[in-house]
């Protein structure tokens, strides 16, 4: 052979190696080892959450031994949608995939998740459509057709501190006052206006929009009406923010997102620097680094005092369209979602409350002493607008927007005329 | 001389048309193999480049003058994404955090960097130093910025405040937090992280100084500063070019130790053009948005990099 010939045939082969490892770099989710379908799915978590999908992995294994589980999962909720979304381009996402309630109306309007009605409402479901409270499928549901299964749902809620509302001089006890139907906004605003003068904060939220629509229908107003955006423009919408940024700037109000790291919101909830904090089920943890009796939770106020309808946080569990174990990724995420499966990840103080009819048990262990307002919250509230829900970063956009307003860079005319501005030019 | 190249010497007979061709045949046969061996060596590292840089590269061209977020259609928007990001106050304050940064990290890391290399020029144990002042260079970025943020947090968990706090009873700013301060932390951590790189740099740059030079001034009554001015940093000044180009183009470009030390959707000192670069396309899938914004920086790395080097012929001296 000729030093040509050797030349060129070496220069052949090493172009097709590099193009078959570049090849490779694309490949789909992983296919069944042995007889098992490996069904490829992902979710973001901390290590708590982790844990508690891998118990649930582990317990559908022995009951589904043909069926293999692999998890990808990511840490962080923001980086989890970057890569789903880089994932879902390149036609390499799993089979079977978690979405934030601010992501799901995107990804439906974008055709990359299966319909689920006919799955649903099949005879041997384990996830029936009427199995769910309707308002947590939120961006999920489209016309009728549902895209994807509230995982869970996470109602926001005021927990408050007993001895710091005392050493506010605070007589009253606000679930007391729920119970009554006396739990109006006007005293809710008294009681923090009392925690400023006695040198402590009054409310610390998320700058996200459960607690800036929480608030916003607490005072009676609209975010969106027929479709069209109004938070901006309504006048008791605009009285909530006005209230909101003036109490953030005179620091009633604090802003969680911007409390520095290891002082945080739960730090100052529970060294009693502050008298309410808005969380979810998932501050039960929190809170019980502390006097654990020390706590206790109430919905957001409204001007009645009757409970108003509350931004409910969720996620869904969605199918691939382009998935070629659908029936295997069905078995799994039917039994994700279902009645058991939800008993299974949520009970012992999980951090959310069950999505399904029939699982409230797990709320009602014990604690906080007032749980059934976490059950009577996400009964009535629902999932973010869909309108928003069905933008991606929209939210993201305004609560950044709103930040602006919250720590006084801009007036309150200035934010109220970009945010519309911001949202039609999104919207449209 | 042996005779059988005195014969070649003297042989001065014309090729004949045969023995012409025949040697052009040879000879682009020789080209030919040569050609098929740089066909080998460069056509693997070329399929990559390709496949992962230079379409890539054109892709977010043409993306940069679309509207598109990374699911539905894309349409063609011209030049709108540019002037949306060069209107957007979030873009400016981002140019001008990254300016602020590469006006810290460069002459600040520099500077400290030469200093080091020439106290390590005559010292013993060299290798050793190179060593200590390289090991975070090879540090992971994500670890050095966790390391760091332990360090200058603020409440509990701040080990620099809460020391100098109890020891002095001086209370620091809040460095992560801070908008004010905030760059001014990026800035520190990333000097740390990039000083071993420039000192070995200019350990190798100083070590290739002809001693006889330095002698020979020293001989002529010329000072430590003397010499430092008129010979070292002349003959320097190509390695100082060097790491200047890569410093400025590092620092235009920094976006993990800020990912992992602060957060910069709450905190706009410390949001630079990589970032908005992130923000836009992984946060807020705007991809066209994201590539202008990319495309912008890239103009910006390109035009300094032009001017350092436009710069260079009147302070740089090369030995000819």
């Amino acid at each position: 052979m000729s030093i040509s010939r050797t030349a060129k045939t070496v220069a052949v082969l090493a172009a097709g190696a590099a193009l078959v490892a570049t090849s490779g770099c694309g490949g789909s989710s992983g296919s069944g080892s042995g007889s098992k379908t490996t069904v490829t799915w992902s979710t973001w978590g901390n290590p708590e959450e982790l844990a508690r999908f891998k118990a649930f992995e582990k317990d559908f294994g022995k009951r589904h031994p043909d069926i293999n589980l692999k998890l990808q999962a990511v840490p962080s909720y923001s980086d989890y949608h970057a890569k789903l979304l880089t994932q879902l381009s390149s036609k390499t996402a799993p089979d079977v995939f978690y979405i934030g309630d601010d992501f799901a109306g995107k990804f439906v309007s974008a055709g990359v998740l299966a319909p689920l009605n006919d799955k649903m409402a099949a005879p041997d479901s384990k996830a029936k459509p009427e199995d769910f409270f309707d308002g947590l499928y939120g961006g999920a549901k489209k016309d009728g057709q549902i895209y994807g299964i509230p995982n869970d749902a996470n109602p926001e809620v005021l927990w408050y501190d007993k001895q710091t509302l005392k050493d506010a001089g605070i007589t009253d006890d606000p679930a007391a006052l729920n119970a009554q139907g006396k739990w109006t906004m006007a005293t809710f605003l008294e009681m923090n206006r009392k925690l400023k003068a006695a040198d402590k904060a009054g409310s610390v939220f998320y700058n996200w929009y459960g607690s800036t629509y929480s608030m916003i229908n607490g005072f009676g107003g609209k975010v969106y009406d027929g479709g069209k955006f109004v938070g901006n423009t309504d006048p008791k919408s605009r009285e909530a923010l006005k209230t909101l940024a003036d109490g953030y700037q005179d620091k009633t109000f604090l802003v969680a997102d911007l409390l520095p790291e290891g002082n945080g919101s739960d730090v100052q909830f529970i060294k009693h620097k502050v008298g309410f904090a808005a969380g979810g089920r998932w501050m039960i943890d929190t809170v019980k680094k502390g006097q654990q009796d020390n706590y206790d939770i109430v919905p957001f106020p409204s001007q009645t005092g009757v409970l108003m309808p509350q931004t409910v946080g969720t996620s869904f569990l969605a199918m691939n369209k382009d998935t070629k174990k659908a029936q295997a990724a069905w078995t799994f995420m039917s039994e994700f979602v279902s009645k058991d499966g939800q008993l299974l990840r949520l009970k012992g103080g999980g951090n959310a409350v069950p999505s399904v009819k029939g699982a409230d048990s797990v709320v009602m262990e014990g604690y906080p002493a007032h749980a059934q307002t976490f059950i009577d919250t996400r009964d009535g509230g629902f999932a973010n607008y869909p309108e928003e829900a069905g933008v991606p970063a929209l939210t993201a956009d305004i609560n950044e927007h709103l930040l602006k307003l919250w720590t006084g860079k801009i007036g309150f005319d200035q934010a109220m005329n970009e945010l519309g501005s911001l949202v039609s030019a999104k919207l449209h | 001389m042996t005779t059988s190249t005195l014969s070649r010497t003297t042989d001065t007979r014309r090729p004949t048309t045969e023995e012409t061709s025949e040697r052009r045949r040879s000879l682009r046969g020789r080209r030919r193999r040569e050609r098929w061996w740089a066909a080998l060596f460069l056509g693997p590292q070329l399929a990559f480049l390709l496949l992962f840089t230079l379409i890539p590269l054109g892709f977010a061209v043409v993306l940069a003058f679309m509207k598109w977020d990374g699911l539905g259609e894309k349409s063609w928007v011209g030049f709108d994404n540019f002037q949306t990001q060069l209107s957007d106050p979030t873009f400016r304050d981002a140019v001008l955090n990254t300016l602020t940064l590469g006006l810290i990290t460069v002459p600040v890391g520099l500077a400290l960097a030469l200093l080091i290399a020439m106290a390590l020029n005559n010292v013993r144990g060299k290798t050793f130093y190179r060593v200590v002042y390289f090991l975070p260079v090879v540090t992971s970025s994500v670890a050095v910025a966790v390391i760091w943020q332990m360090l200058l947090a603020s409440g509990d968990l701040g080990m620099l405040n809460n020391t100098v706090h109890d020891w002095f009873g001086i209370t620091l700013p809040d460095w992560l937090n801070d908008p004010d301060w905030v760059m001014v932390a990026i800035a520190a951590v990333t000097i740390w992280s990039s000083l071993g790189l420039n000192v070995v740099i200019f350990l190798a740059g100083l070590q290739s100084i002809p001693a006889h030079l330095t002698e020979v001034a020293r001989i002529d009554g010329a000072g430590p500063l003397r010499i430092f001015r008129h010979v070292t940093l002349p003959l320097l000044s190509p390695t100082i070019f060097f790491s200047f180009v890569v410093a400025v183009i590092s620092s235009f470009q920094a976006f993990d130790q800020i990912y992992v030390l602060v957060d910069p959707d709450h905190n706009e000192g410390a949001r630079t053009i990589v970032y908005q670069v992130y923000d836009l396309g992984f946060k807020k899938f705007e991809f066209g948005a994201s590539s202008a914004a990319a495309l912008l920086l890239t103009l910006m790395t390109i035009v300094v990099t032009l001017v350092q080097f436009r710069a260079q012929k009147r302070f740089v001296h090369y030995e000819s």
